[in-house]
């Protein structure tokens, strides 16, 4: 799966999780995952919207360390290519 | 002996807006919160909505008021609560800035359909998607609890959390309760009260065909408590957060007391599941007025449940008539619902709110658009005008499906605001 393939699934499975106004649109992989405001109740619907688009599994440990969406990007990826 | 319970804190979130003065205006001149639905699309179905009325809390005040608590949106009935509880405890003196210390405090939350828009949300993925739509924070949005939850955890408080559910009389039931603990000295301060989000498609759509709503399209004429033209209720939303202290913990933090309740009576109809019956509702009345050791000649308000349906306003009229006996002559007798519609859960708390502040005041809020009195509703009936207040004590009727019956005394307390 190439990685310009994966930033707008992200994007989508990332709106559909997130009662923020943020400008979707902008998301890129430099975005922070700070600035996308998400708690410990909706990074629950993030990680389980990212299982079903994807279909992976990740726990809470394997993003918690994660500073930016390119991160997550690369995650996304290396799991794709280890399938 | 059992202790003085005093409120020390109030904070209301009503389609009557959340400003005491400005609840207090409205309700002497007549303004009712009742308007066309805007809380959602009613032409977006397969078939039409007979009713396209309720009272709705405006969306700013409730998103102002999460903003300033740092928290978002998540389910209507549990922001209402969060906001309400927030002016609640702020005006308590029980919180200031944050981070909040904790408080061993039971938190006792009344509400009819609970998480009704969460719960409506999650049906909608459920359809549109099946079991994969179901989000892993689903649990704990819909269910219920996550109202007193919530608060437990956002404020603090360290005691108790849990939701009563009675319909009608939740939030009755759930002061009731606080109240207890307070005066048996098991909890110094309790935060309580009621809140309601019930207008979304679903749990609207729901008591749009019971066929208790009133669909007359003029605002002030909706709901028409104790009037022979009445048509039925009007739904509504909203919620009001007490603090309860015991006036030993009020005295010695120096608190603002609102106000006292000086007792509680229930009862259970035990006949029919939506079918009021006046001798239980009068047990009720009579329990209360015991639990309080006050004469019914002491009343000098009786906040209604006032549903402005046919069923609720005679029955309810015959029960206060059995339980004040002459006293029901002379005690004026009012319904807020002509102004916040029929608030479910949340009605019991919000109208004991509607009665600290006519205490507080010396006046009895009016009856604004009672224009031909029902002659089977045979009590004194406050008019379209305010009118003074004789006594400052008061009963709190709620009355719900399922035949509970709540009902609740306040006074004003000498000395306070």
């Amino acid at each position: 799966m190439e990685r310009t393939e994966i930033l707008p699934r992200l994007r989508g499975v990332l709106e559909e999780s997130s009662t923020q106004p943020i400008d979707w649109s902008r998301l890129s992989e430099e975005t922070t995952v700070e600035s996308l405001g998400f708690d410990s109740l909706s990074i629950l619907d993030v990680l389980y919207g990212i299982e079903q688009e994807f279909d992976v599994e990740l726990d809470a440990g394997d993003v918690m360390d994660l500073k930016t969406v390119g991160e997550l990007v690369t995650l996304l990826a290396e799991r794709a290519a280890a399938a | 002996m059992a202790r003085r319970v005093l409120i020390t804190g109030l904070g209301i979130l009503s389609p009557l807006g959340a400003d005491e003065d400005e609840v207090w205006r409205r309700l002497v001149d007549g303004e009712t919160g009742i308007a066309p639905l805007t809380s959602f699309d009613t032409e977006a179905f397969p078939s039409p909505y007979k009713v396209k009325m309720a009272a709705q809390v405006d969306d700013e005040l409730v998103a102002d008021g999460l903003q300033a608590m740092g928290r978002r949106s998540m389910d209507r009935a549990l922001d209402l609560a969060m906001v309400a509880g927030d002016r609640a405890l702020r005006q308590a003196g029980l919180i200031g800035d944050a981070p909040y210390e904790p408080r061993d405090v039971p938190t006792i939350i009344g509400t009819g359909t609970g998480s009704a828009q969460s719960i409506y949300e999650a049906f909608q993925r459920f359809t549109a998607k099946g079991p994969k739509g179901l989000l892993p924070s689903t649990v704990p949005r819909v269910m219920y609890n996550a109202i007193s939850a919530n608060l437990s955890m956002h404020f603090k408080l360290t005691g108790a959390n849990y939701v009563v559910i009675s319909a009608c009389t939740s939030s009755a039931n759930a002061i009731g309760d606080a109240f207890k603990r307070v005066r048996n000295g098991e909890a110094e301060i309790a935060v309580t009260g009621g809140t309601e989000g019930c207008l979304d498609p679903f749990f609207y759509g729901v008591w749009n065909n019971i066929g208790v709503l009133s669909s007359n399209p003029d605002p002030s004429l909706v709901c028409r408590p104790f009037d022979a033209e009445r048509e039925g209720t009007a739904l509504g939303e909203g919620a009001a957060i007490f603090v309860l202290e015991s006036e030993e913990s009020a005295s010695r933090r120096g608190a603002t007391v609102r106000g006292e309740i000086l007792g509680y009576g229930e009862s259970s109809d035990a006949s029919h599941i939506t079918g009021p019956s006046a001798e239980g509702q009068a047990v009720a009345i009579r329990r209360a007025l015991d639990s309080a050791a006050v004469e019914p000649s002491a009343l000098g308000y009786v906040n209604a449940h006032g549903t402005a349906t046919r069923a609720n306003d005679t029955t309810e009229s015959t029960a206060i008539r059995l339980a004040l006996g002459a006293a029901a002559d002379t005690i004026p007798v009012g319904s807020n619902k002509s102004y916040i519609g029929h608030t479910l859960g949340a009605s019991g708390a919000l109208e004991a709110a509607v009665t600290v502040l006519a205490l507080e005041r010396n006046e009895v809020p009016p009856n604004f658009n009672l224009r031909n009195p029902d002659p089977d509703c045979r009590v004194r009936l406050v008019g379209s005008e305010a009118e003074p207040l004789e006594r400052p004590l008061a009963i709190k009727n709620s009355f719900g499906f399922g035949g509970g019956n709540g009902v609740l005394v306040l006074g004003a307390y000498p000395g306070g605001a």
